[in-house]
């Protein structure tokens, strides 16, 4: 089935926040943020702003009903700055005027005086003194000390990867506006519609039942928009209550920039200890991650970082730490793939450290250490259907690795200044959030009198195709026409307690609560087909094509005529159903527990062309074996891949977030920032559906996309790296820093 | 303030606006024409392109006083039933994700057919890389402009 809302998208009449049409009155609210990094404030002057035409009032910490806090993890966060600021773009000021235009002039009239405080922004100067934003983590699996001593080879470096703005092309915003009885609804483009309900009532001393937040679909997310959604709708809801008028507060690209979280850059050390076939023996690393000046959700992605260390990899003996530092930078955030991409660079560095050194392939280092069912990971999870060596074996052999290596080669015999380089990159990543308690759904399915079916869920729709998916799995659990299916906007009052949209659990979560709910109503219509056919069981009873079948035969009786004798009936065809990933715990006492309800696994084979007179690179091919499970959806879950593949290419590559000393964004609009464009994608992407038959962790064992394809880009950083050595053998074997832009190619290249 | 009268999908409208407004707002806001969409305000990412007497312009910078009698034509006004040869290989190929860029992508991509049927990859890259999309789903802008150049109608 494609993208139930293509249609609309490619006619212009799908909806976003800034396209919901504006009540009589509507106020517009921008902020002001604070142009300093680190200080205790002295002076705010507002005065000019205040006195502006159309400027209705500038709201500061003091008008906030509630707690000025919006931290969701630890409760570290001002919605708007009191006595200090931490970082450049920290909101001090809420401007709300009639029109976007004058509130946005209102808060350039504004100024601030600071007593200038220390500004780190490198995380492991913030370590050095002791800055922390959340207790550091050590995972341990056998002994590495005691391994490394029986090491022939150890190697060791260090591996720097960068930031990555989100970009979603639709900024940050969210529009709210009084109800009677003290009630608030906002319509907010975030992943979280619960952390928004929540924050909102934190900040406004409401119970959270006052707050109704609702979302119809996101213009991108990636992350971004999990936790850091909170604040511009908390913005609009403290106006909007305040004022008891409607108020808008969608960021301008540039604000949307500076004043929001990306993705955490790291700074990592790592040692790699082989024996003499390979084997990796012992792996240590310590990450240290630039969280920013509040934790967000720094600790969780901290930890996603460890549990992903070795990737695809088993090794007996690892001792992995990661430290969460906070400096003045705004609060790095989710972003697919939540810290998982980070770790993993490191393990594949150290890695491709030592096949140089030892004058291998870092494909027979790859190859000796996959993962097997059986083998333990560093947190004691057992993997099991471990699809990482058929993956690999698979895209060997399909896409003929040992030809395109031979090509390579060749190529590079034959060129002098342009050079290939291949790499393998193998996947692995855990589905479940990692903090068990939120691995939880429900969902509301109404069957209506004339056969029609309204599902809603905790699921948000951002363009991973999640609302498709949940009216594919409705219209099969009914056996009914898709088109009787619709999904409801996401929404707080008829959804409660939601997880958010991220993890790339979405579909498990939100689809088994809805077969779930399906099911319950099922058993309602059971009894009114026993009913109708004088039936004395309903054994057998299944609905296939809108006609009611028992014990393998189809009968007279159709959908529609079901429901209506089930409602004559007074039977209830409305359904809350409920689903809680079963058998995951983790215990972070031990740092040991079966966090994920499974892997993703799959394989990339990676072919660059370096330019190595300029430093610029194209991608020739991606060739790629996925374990998919038993994809419910070819086409949306290929799209996962494409685009995970160009963003992953994106954040090794081209995508620089740059910050100076002063910890001022310089990477500030999209002219500063690049992102790929058609230009930078791959001229052959061929993804190879593994064979395999899934999970039934997994809704319909069709298994999570969100985010491993996104993991694959990190090949392109070796692929790369390869084009460099084959012009540059003397190119320094600890040499992995990335974004690995066209500069950084030539200084390797010729440094 | 000052009055313009704007031929806009066809049909002729009067607004009163500050002339330096950019056409993309009084589309959004006094047009209430709001598939065309704002993504960064500096003509960058293409996500607010529409046709100026058939070609593709950025609406963030143009400013309404610049637009004259020109014919403005947005993604409402690209078919009467979303049919165009454009917007049915968009949906073959199931290209949008999120779909907050596709308007503007398609209207980038209309305006290339219209001055070269059948362009190459080359011609293809040459015209959309200013249409970003976060996505990621440029191989399938690619192959839908491909299939969309072999329409009659084009």
């Amino acid at each position: 089935m494609k993208n139930i809302d293509a249609n609309n998208h490619v006619t212009g009449r799908s909806i976003y926040v800034d396209d919901v049409p504006e009540l009589g009155g509507t106020l517009h609210a921008a902020v002001y943020a604070s142009p300093h990094a680190h200080g205790k404030i002295k002076k705010i002057d507002s005065s000019q702003a205040e006195r502006m035409p159309g400027v209705v009032r500038v709201i500061s910490w003091k008008d906030i009903p509630g707690q000025n806090e919006i931290g969701g993890i630890i409760s570290d966060e001002p919605l708007l700055a009191a006595d200090e600021v931490h970082f450049q773009g920290q909101p001090v000021l809420l401007i709300v005027a009639e029109s976007e235009e004058v509130a946005r002039e209102a808060a350039g009239k504004i100024s601030m005086d600071v007593d200038p405080l220390e500004v780190i922004t490198d995380p492991r100067v913030a370590f050095e003194k002791g800055h922390l934003l959340s207790d550091s983590r050590t995972f341990k699996l056998g002994n590495s000390q005691a391994a490394f001593a029986n090491c022939k080879y150890i190697f060791k470096g260090k591996a720097i990867s960068g930031g990555q703005e989100h970009l979603y092309l639709e900024t940050q915003g969210a529009y709210a506006y009084p109800l009677e009885h003290g009630n608030l609804k906002v319509i907010s483009s975030t992943q979280g519609p619960t952390v928004v309900q929540r924050t909102i009532s934190r900040v406004l001393g409401l119970g959270m039942h006052h707050v109704e937040v609702d979302v119809t679909r996101l213009g991108g997310g990636f992350g971004g928009k999990e936790d850091q959604a909170s604040a511009w709708a908390t913005m609009a809801a403290l106006a909007a209550w305040l004022l008891q008028k409607p108020v808008k507060c969608i960021l301008h690209r540039m604000d949307d920039m500076r004043m929001t979280g990306k993705r955490h850059p790291y700074s990592s050390d790592y040692k790699i200890g082989l024996d003499e076939n390979l084997k990796i023996q012992a792996y240590e690393a310590v990450y240290y991650q630039n969280g920013g000046a509040a934790a967000d959700l720094s600790p969780a992605i901290l930890e996603r970082t460890i549990f992903h260390a070795t990737s695809s990899y088993f090794i007996p003996n690892v001792e992995v730490t990661a430290h969460s530092c906070k400096t003045n930078l705004p609060p790095n955030t989710a972003f697919r793939g939540f810290g998982g991409p980070q770790g993993m660079f490191v393990i594949e560095a150290a890695i491709a450290h030592a096949a140089q050194e030892l004058g291998v392939d870092a494909f027979d280092i790859q190859e000796e250490n996959l993962l097997k069912n059986g083998d333990e990971f560093p947190y004691g999870q057992i993997a099991e259907g471990c699809e990482a060596g058929n993956c690999w074996e698979e895209a060997i052999s399909i896409f003929e690795y040992e030809r395109i290596r031979k090509e390579v080669k060749e190529f590079n015999n034959n060129h002098l200044l342009v050079k290939k380089g291949v790499a393998l990159m193998p996947i692995c990543f855990g589905i479940s959030f990692t903090n068990t308690p939120m691995n939880n759904a429900r969902a509301l399915v109404h069957v209506y009198g004339d056969g029609s079916i309204g599902v809603s869920t905790g699921a948000v729709e951002m363009g991973q195709g999640v609302n498709t998916k949940l009216l594919q799995i409705a219209a099969a659990v009914f056996g009914v026409n898709p088109q009787r299916v619709k999904i409801e906007t996401t929404n707080t009052s008829r959804v409660a307690n939601t997880s958010p949209s991220a993890a790339s659990s979405t579909t498990d979560l939100n689809g088994k609560a809805l077969v779930n709910a399906a099911n319950q109503i099922l058993e309602q219509l059971k009894i009114a087909a026993k009913n109708i056919l004088g039936l004395d069981s309903t054994e057998g009873f299944v609905i296939r094509k809108e006609t009611v079948w028992i014990n393998g035969k189809p009968t007279s009786l159709n959908w529609e005529d079901l429901v209506k004798e089930a409602l004559l009936m007074r039977l209830n065809l409305s359904a809350k159903g409920h689903y809680a990933t079963p058998g995951i715990h983790f215990d972070k006492k031990t740092e040991k527990g079966h966090p994920f309800a499974y892997h993703v696994y799959g394989t990339a084979i990676i072919v660059s062309n370096v330019d190595c007179l300029r430093g610029t690179y194209t991608f020739e091919s991606v060739k790629v074996v996925h374990d998919y499970g038993a994809s419910m959806n070819k086409m949306i879950d290929l799209g996962q891949t494409e685009g995970g593949i160009v963003q992953g290419i994106g954040w090794m590559t081209m995508e620089d977030v740059v910050y100076d000393e002063n910890g001022r964004l310089l990477s500030n609009a999209l002219s500063t920032y690049k992102i790929p464009d058609i230009y930078a994608v791959p001229e052959e992407i061929d993804v190879h559906f593994l064979n395999t038959p899934g999970t039934d962790m997994a809704a319909f064992r069709s298994k999570a996309v969100g985010e491993p394809p996104f993991l694959y880009g990190i090949g392109a950083w070796f692929a790369i790296k390869n084009a460099m050595l084959a012009f540059n053998p003397n190119l320094k074997a600890d040499f992995a820093e990335s974004p690995l832009t066209p500069e950084r190619v030539l200084m390797g290249l010729y440094g | 303030m000052a009055i313009f009268n704007l031929n806009v999908n066809g049909e002729m409208h009067q607004v009163d606006v500050d002339p330096s407004t950019p056409i993309l707002w009084v589309l959004r806001d006094n047009l209430n024409l709001v598939g065309t969409k704002y993504g960064c305000g500096i003509a960058m990412c293409g996500s607010c392109t529409i046709h100026l007497d058939g070609e593709a312009v950025r609406s963030c910078t143009l400013p309404v006083f610049m637009v004259g009698d020109r014919a403005v034509t947005t993604i409402e006004g690209l078919s009467e039933n979303g049919d165009h040869p454009v917007q049915k290989a968009w949906l073959e190929h199931d290209v949008p994700q999120c779909g907050y860029c596709q308007a503007g992508q398609i209207m980038t991509a209309t305006a290339l057919l219209k001055e070269n049927r059948k362009p190459s990859d080359a011609d293809i890259e040459a015209a959309m890389e200013g249409n970003i999309c976060r996505c990621g789903t440029y191989t399938r802008i690619k192959a839908a402009i491909k299939t969309a150049s072999k329409s009659r109608r084009i």
